[in-house]
């Protein structure tokens, strides 16, 4: 089992201190700089973001401690290669001072190197950067590049453009061109100076906040599409990370109508769009959608050509909603699960195949 | 307008003076409904209904269009050979009557002749 969406934790900003400018230092320190948004993260779990049994028995924040990871995780779950994708560092594409969240997710990037990786060679990387200063992001996608344990390049869905954006097209052509994808993750919408999450302003209820988790990343995976993104980086690779697949045929559907009847204004799409997203874009299954029927859930997954081959799966450990490898397994299509649950993410992140099992031990 | 049928696949829908340059009209032969355009003395026709939904054709605009190009280049192209259906605004290209987004999705077209004055259509 891949899974490709694992958040290592911070007890406290403060343990990037080493790998921080002095300045910073003393802005977390002295200054009270308490977390990546603000003032205060708005939307709230009411009985909290993390699975219940998830607080390491050390003490310390779910996602902090890597024997209560590998224990809980990787051992109990058989998990083949878990990638890291840190906590709040999502968020701090919402704040305001560019130089400072760039500081912050080089130091965390080199914590994850550092600190975390050489503790299990099950653990991948994603590296995390500041898409408000994409000039700093492609220097720091250059440097870690060809660091073994990095297997991509993580964003948050809250963003102040459409990712198809010039703005941001240094970001994504430096990926392109090291071999990385770039992950989307949901997170950091409405957050500090982000936009609000969804079209009709700020949710009133995390419930809200988290059942439209997608709407962002509807907008930029067709913001990638029509500012012609793919056609001009033809090795991007893409991935929306927690957004949910449900909503795909649709969006998908009015895309590639859309693009018939209006290809005169974006002339550098060469292809439907439903095609390139085939091509280029996976997403991850969890929070996979939970309608009554298995037999929906299937059908609608089936909807989309290829969603086999696009799908690849994740946990979310530690939080509330986290998904379990056997459970997603039997919810998918028949002859789906080899794919989803590893294949799809050994072939995008290049990662050895595990070693056969012996059949007496199978 | 019902054409008159000379011989097999061969007709007489119009005369030259029915059809001014910069016009089109729907006339019938074979049984069919052809869209019939004369685009600065050039005469093309087509299919009358496009096969997205049933627009007509004839009542589309003839022009250019932009040409595939590189991200944010506009390369203004075909001019005088797109049709734009009126309703949904799929385009075909005059000549061949494939679509411009996926040459399998396509419309019939026809041959179009003058003599004599006559306009006079067969399939092709």
């Amino acid at each position: 089992v891949i899974d490709c969406d694992v958040h290592n934790n911070l007890n406290s900003l403060s343990e990037l201190g080493p790998w921080l400018d002095p300045t910073w230092r003393q802005y977390i320190e002295s200054g009270g700089y308490g977390g990546f948004s603000l003032p205060n993260y708005p939307y709230v779990h009411p009985s909290g973001f993390f699975m219940g049994d998830a607080a390491p028995p050390s003490g310390g924040i779910p996602g902090s401690d890597y024997e209560h990871l590998k224990t809980q995780l990787l051992d109990a779950w058989d998990i083949d290669y878990a990638i890291l994708n840190g906590e709040d560092i999502l968020n701090i594409s919402c704040i305001p001072n560019r130089e400072f969240g760039t500081a912050l997710a080089k130091a965390h990037n080199r914590w994850t190197l550092d600190v975390w990786l050489p503790r299990d060679e099950r653990l991948r990387a994603s590296i995390v950067v500041n898409v408000e200063d994409p000039e700093a992001a492609a220097r720091e996608i250059q440097e870690l590049a060809d660091h073994p344990g990095v297997v991509q390049v993580l964003v948050p869905t809250g963003a102040h453009r459409g990712y198809g954006d010039r703005f941001y097209r240094p970001l994504f052509r430096a990926a392109a061109e090291c071999g990385l994808p770039v992950a989307m993750h949901a997170g950091a919408d409405g957050l500090g100076n982000n936009p609000p999450p969804t079209g009709a302003g700020y949710p009133s209820f995390y419930i809200e906040y988290h059942t439209l988790i997608f709407s962002s990343a509807m907008a930029h995976l067709v913001s990638l599409i029509c500012n012609g993104v793919f056609e001009e980086l033809p090795d991007l690779r893409f991935v929306s990370i927690e957004t949910g697949v449900a909503w795909l045929p649709g969006v998908l559907w009015r895309l590639d109508a859309n693009w018939k009847a209006l290809r005169m204004e974006v002339p550098w799409i060469k292809e439907l769009p439903s095609e390139t997203v085939r091509r280029k874009v996976r997403f991850t299954s969890q929070p996979l959608e939970q309608p009554a029927s298995l037999q929906k859930l299937r059908a609608l997954l089936s909807v989309v050509d290829g969603m086999d081959e696009m799908l690849m799966f994740a946990t979310d450990y530690p939080h509330w909603d986290v998904d379990v490898p056997a459970a997603t397994g039997r919810k998918l299509p028949d002859g789906w699960s080899e794919r989803v649950l590893h294949e799809n993410a050994r072939e995008l992140y290049g990662l050895p195949a595990k070693a056969p099992v012996p059949v007496a031990a199978a | 307008v019902t054409g008159t049928t000379e011989r097999h696949g061969r007709a007489r829908v119009l005369d030259i003076g029915e059809l001014p340059p910069g016009t089109s009209r729907t006339v019938e032969a074979f049984g069919m409904d052809i869209a019939l355009f004369n685009v600065q003395g050039e005469l093309f026709a087509v299919a009358a209904k496009c096969p997205h939904a049933g627009g007509p054709l004839c009542h589309g605009k003839v022009g250019g269009t932009p040409l595939p190009s590189a991200p944010y280049e506009y390369r203004w192209g075909m001019d005088d050979r797109v049709l734009t259906c009126p309703w949904h605004g799929w385009q075909f290209e005059l000549e061949t009557g494939e679509s411009l987004f996926d040459p399998l999705v396509a419309i019939a077209t026809y041959r179009v002749e003058v003599n004599d004055g006559s306009i006079y259509v067969s399939e092709c």
